[in-house]
C-alpha cells in the first residue's frame, strides 16, 4: 500500500540550532503512530513541520499525493501549503478554541470560511462530529464555560469537520487535569477505530501501548527507534528509549 | 462549633460574614453619595448670591443665563456630532496604524510609525489650527470645505495616533495559538486577521476606546478656537465675551460637558461590566 504521509529527509534549524536532523517517515493509511521522546527532542517541531506551522529548512512533506518541499518561496509554494493544510487536521496542547465563538461556530468556521461550504451543510457535518465526541449538547456554549477535556473534544471535532486525510495531535492531553485525560483519550481511540490516520505526539505511554500501531522515539532531533508498541515497550533497543520507558513505569507505579 | 450540617443554612457563619461585608460596601457607597451631594450644594451656595452668616457669595446673572441657555445648548448637537465623526475616523486610522505597526512590509511599518510619531510629537491645538488655517495655503479648495470637517480631520488624526497603541496592544494580546489554530484550519493571513484576531483584539480595546471617546467630547472644545464650528464652547465664549458674562457662560458650558461626561461614563461602565463577563 502506498503511504499516505511521507516525510523525506526533513531538516529544521532554529537560528543556529539544528532541531531536526534528516528525519524521514512513512505512514500508511489508517495507521496510528505515536511519537514519544523527552521535551526538546524535536517531536513537536516534527509534527508542526508536517502542516508547515513550522517551515522545514530542507526536505519534503507528502500527504495524500501532494508533495511540498521546505525552504521554498512564492505564490505557488503558498498555494501548496494551503492545500497541504486542508489535508491535515491539527489538535493543540492548549486547545486554541476561538473564545468569541460558540462551540458550533468554532466547528463550522473552517468549512464555511476556508472551504466556502454551504452553512447548512457545514452545520449538519459539525453536529455529526460534535455528537461523535459527545459534545453536541454544548453546541451553543462558549469555550470559557467548558472544562479542559470538553474543550479538547470540541477541538477534535473542529479538526475532523475539515475532513482531513491525516490528524496531527500535539500533546493533546498535556494541559489537562489528570481526571480529564481519559475522556479525551477515549475520543481519540474512537477516531482511530473509525479509520483515521493519526500522528500523535504524547507522553501517555499507556495510550500509545493500547492504540498505536507503531511507536516512534525521538531524541536530539532524530528518530532513534521505532517499532510496534509490544516490541518497543518489552524490548527497547536504545538506552535512551529504555530510560524513557523506565521513567514512565516508575512514574505510574 | 459549626458542623457540616450547618453549612448552607441561612444563618451560617459564612452567610453572616458575607452579609456584614455587603453592608459595609453599601454604607461606604452611601457616604460617598452624601458627600458628593454636599460638595455640589456647597458650589451651588457659593454661586447663589445669598448673604449667609456674613459670607457674601457670588451672584450670577440669572437673566443672562435664561436668555442665552438655549443658544449655548444649541451647540450640544454639534459637539456630539464632531465627536462621533472624529472617533469613527480615529478608529479607522488606529486600526490601519496598528496593523502597519505589526506588519513585516517595511513601507507600511514606516508609514504607521511615522504617522504616530508626527502626530504625537505635536500639540493637538497646533494640529487643529493647521487644518483650519494652514491647509488652505497648500490646498486653496480646502477653504471652501465646512469647518466641521477640518475639526473632524484634526481630532480623528490625533486620536487615531494615540488609539493605535491600544489596538496594537489588543492585537498583541491575542495568543499565538489562536493564529496557529486558524492557520491549521487553512485560513489565509487576511481571514485569520478578520475572523480570529481582530474580533478578539476589539474586545480588549473597546473599554479604552470608550474612555477615548469621552475625552474626545471634551477635547472637541479646542476646535472652537478657530471660530468655524459652532459647538458648545464656541457658543459659550461668543455670548460670554459679547455681554461680559464669561463666568455665567462658562459655567453653563461646564454643566453641559459634565452632564454629557456623566451620561457617557454610565454607558461606558455598563459596557465594561458586560465585556468583563466574557461570555461573548
Amino acid at each position: 500500500m502506498a503511504p499516505i504521509v511521507k516525510v523525506s529527509n526533513l531538516d529544521k534549524y532554529f537560528g543556529r540550532l539544528h532541531v531536526l536532523k534528516n528525519v524521514s517517515l512513512e505512514v500508511q493509511p489508517r495507521e496510528v503512530v505515536c511519537i514519544i521522546g523527552r521535551s526538546g527532542s524535536g517531536k513537536s517541531t516534527f509534527l508542526r513541520c508536517i502542516n508547515f506551522l513550522e517551515e522545514p529548512s530542507h526536505g519534503t512533506i507528502e500527504v495524500d499525493g501532494l508533495v511540498v518541499a521546505g525552504g521554498e518561496k512564492g505564490k505557488e509554494h503558498r498555494q501548496l501549503i494551503h492545500d497541504l493544510r486542508l489535508r491535515t487536521g491539527m489538535v493543540f496542547q492548549d486547545f486554541n478554541l476561538f473564545p468569541h465563538m460558540s462551540v458550533l461556530e468554532n466547528v463550522i468556521e473552517g468549512p464555511v470560511i476556508v472551504k466556502k461550504m454551504d452553512r447548512a451543510k457545514a452545520i449538519e457535518l459539525a453536529e455529526k462530529n460534535l455528537n461523535n465526541v459527545d459534545m453536541l449538547w454544548k453546541k451553543d456554549e462558549y469555550p470559557n464555560r467548558l472544562s479542559g477535556g470538553q474543550k479538547q473534544r470540541v477541538a477534535i471535532a473542529r479538526a475532523l469537520t475539515m475532513e482531513p486525510r491525516v490528524m496531527l495531535f500535539d500533546e493533546p492531553t498535556s494541559a489537562l487535569d489528570p481526571e480529564l485525560i481519559g475522556e479525551v483519550l477515549n475520543v481519540m481511540k474512537k477516531v482511530a477505530q473509525e479509520g483515521m490516520t493519526m500522528l500523535i505526539v504524547t507522553h501517555e505511554m499507556g495510550f500509545a501501548k493500547e492504540v498505536a500501531d507503531r511507536v516512534m522515539v525521538m531524541a536530539e532531533g532524530e528518530i532513534i527507534e521505532q517499532a510496534t508498541p509490544e516490541e518497543l515497550f518489552e524490548n527497547p533497543k536504545d538506552p535512551r528509549t529504555r530510560a524513557l520507558i523506565d521513567r514512565y513505569r516508575s512514574g505510574s507505579n | 462549633m459549626a458542623s457540616i450540617a450547618d453549612q448552607g443554612a441561612p444563618t451560617s457563619q459564612a452567610e453572616l460574614l458575607y452579609q456584614a461585608q455587603l453592608r459595609k460596601v453599601r454604607i461606604f457607597r452611601m457616604h460617598v453619595g452624601i458627600t458628593w451631594v454636599a460638595l455640589l450644594l456647597i458650589i451651588v451656595f457659593f454661586f447663589s448670591g445669598q448673604n449667609f452668616l456674613g459670607i457674601k457669595t457670588i451672584s450670577l446673572d440669572t437673566d443672562f443665563i435664561s436668555r442665552n441657555l438655549s443658544f449655548i445648548a444649541g451647540g450640544l448637537g454639534e459637539t456630539i456630532r464632531i465627536s462621533i465623526l472624529s472617533i469613527l475616523l480615529a478608529i479607522l486610522l488606529a486600526l490601519l496604524a496598528a496593523l502597519g505597526r505589526l506588519s513585516t512590509f517595511p513601507p507600511f511599518y514606516a508609514l504607521s510609525t511615522f504617522y504616530v510619531s508626527l502626530i504625537r510629537g505635536t500639540p493637538l491645538y497646533l494640529q487643529i489650527f493647521f487644518f483650519f488655517l494652514a491647509l488652505p495655503q497648500i490646498i486653496p479648495a480646502w477653504a471652501a470645505v465646512p469647518g466641521l470637517w477640518a475639526g473632524v480631520l484634526a481630532l480623528g488624526l490625533n486620536y487615531g495616533a494615540y488609539m493605535s497603541e491600544t489596538f496594537r496592544a489588543g492585537i498583541a494580546s491575542v495568543s499565538k495559538g489562536q493564529r496557529e489554530a486558524a492557520i491549521a484550519l487553512g485560513m489565509n493571513p487576511g481571514q485569520t486577521m478578520r475572523r480570529i484576531v481582530i474580533p478578539q483584539a476589539l474586545r480588549f480595546a473597546i473599554p479604552p476606546m470608550g474612555n477615548d471617546f469621552i475625552s474626545m467630547t471634551k477635547d472637541s472644545a479646542l476646535v472652537s478656537a478657530t471660530g468655524f464650528v459652532h459647538e458648545l464652547m464656541w457658543r459659550a465664549t461668543k455670548v460670554g465675551r459679547a455681554q461680559f458674562n464669561n463666568l455665567e457662560a462658562l459655567i453653563v458650558a461646564a454643566v453641559f460637558y459634565w452632564g454629557l461626561t456623566l451620561i457617557l461614563t454610565y454607558f461606558q461602565n455598563r459596557l465594561e461590566a458586560r465585556m468583563s463577563k466574557g461570555d461573548r
